[in-house]
């Protein structure tokens, strides 16, 4: 089973159901197979502190919820994390397709790529980076509980490692 | 219109807007729309926004969504709505038919010492908000206009954006909402009863 299609099972799982998503080529499948499901409300903003604000309504809602997006989106939300879903406590698991390191050609990704596990702990947010692909489930369903026991955002990264990154 | 056309008394109009209220979910914005919209009646379904600037709308959608048979009125600061104009854009295309907008439109940053926004100029958030495909778009300059669209608005399939041109009026400085943004949390979803969906739904 392609690793994408884990994660979903784990969101399926776990009851995760609000998806938001802002467009990545690594993220491509687990997005478009999400929208081929019923169970997932799949939803598209602008940027990704939409997202955050979008998913922060939908838990006010009674829906758990997850965003995925790649590190640069990191940079647009790390703002309504901090004084949003982290002070109210409301919870969020977000899928982070990491740019900027082993194969990239990108010299503009490397910035944000880089800044992306500094600003999360900044944010005082836990992160788990997702590497080989017998780890997955273990990791996204952990992450899951995290975030969903204690009220708080937790970040999944996508290595280039397990994705293959974005080639040329 | 200009910016020399009439505008509404404020505190005026969120008294008028907090008392046609029922069992509507409210999402307020952060700064006088808060102020506002607490001094003139606080209410367990009010959810308070402390920061977060701009992220009213996207709250009050994803609410929206999750909760389909309730009716969620977004109230924002024309600042806010321009802080993220994306926002309009996405409720535009999901057209959430449980969904109004209130915009408190002042042309100013009031709070953070009036530096003009740039509804004071050349933008008009009606015609933003209906080139994002939100059809139900209007401007109120008096309060009888505000209070007649507000009654159809809430009678009618949305989504809806309301833009009502108020004063500068200062908001009353003892009318704060709730400080801990916990609490507004706890408070809102206990008195909606979704704490207990978001236990049920999770692995337990």
């Amino acid at each position: 089973m392609a690793w994408s299609d884990i994660v979903l099972d784990c969101f399926k799982a776990n009851a995760i159901q609000t998806l938001v998503h802002i467009p990545d080529t690594v993220l491509t499948e687990m997005i478009r197979t999400a929208g081929t499901d019923p169970y997932f409300d799949v939803l598209s903003p602008t940027r990704e502190e939409e997202g955050v604000g979008i998913l922060c309504g939908a838990y006010l809602g009674g829906r758990n919820g997850a965003l995925l997006m790649q590190n640069s989106g990191l940079g647009n939300a790390a703002n309504i994390l901090g004084s949003l879903a982290v002070p109210y406590q409301i919870p969020m698991l977000m899928v982070i397709s990491q740019r900027g390191e082993l194969g990239e050609f990108n010299t503009v990704q490397v910035g944000m790529g880089q800044a992306l596990r500094p600003t999360l702990d900044g944010l005082d947010i836990q992160h788990f980076t997702l590497e080989r692909e017998d780890e997955v489930a273990k990791i996204v369903t952990g992450a899951i509980k995290l975030a969903f026991s204690t009220d708080r955002p937790v970040a999944v990264i996508v290595s280039p490692l397990l994705s293959g990154g974005k080639s040329l | 219109m200009t910016d020399a056309s009439p505008r509404i008394h404020r505190q005026e109009l969120a008294r008028t807007f907090v008392s046609s209220l029922t069992d509507q979910l409210v999402v307020s914005g952060i700064g006088n729309a808060c102020n506002d919209v607490y001094a003139a009646g606080d209410r367990a379904l009010n959810f308070y926004m402390r920061g977060s600037m701009g992220a009213g709308v996207p709250i009050a959608f994803g609410l929206a969504r999750a909760r389909p048979n309730d009716y969620v009125i977004c109230v924002e600061g024309d600042g806010s709505v321009l802080m993220n104009l994306g926002a309009l854009a996405t409720v535009g295309s999901y057209a959430p038919q449980n969904l109004a907008i209130v915009i408190l439109d002042n042309g100013a940053y009031q709070i953070t010492g009036g530096q003009p926004t740039h509804t004071a100029g050349a933008v008009d958030l009606a015609h933003v908000a209906r080139g994002c495909g939100i059809v139900s778009s209007s401007t109120a300059g008096t309060l009888d206009e505000f209070t007649s669209t507000l009654d159809k608005i809430l009678d009618a399939p949305g989504p809806h954006v309301l833009v009502a041109r108020v004063d500068r009026n200062l908001s009353d400085p003892k009318a704060h909402q709730p400080r801990r943004p916990a609490l507004i949390k706890y408070r809102f979803m206990g008195r909606l009863g979704t704490l207990e969906d978001v236990n049920r739904l999770a692995w337990e």
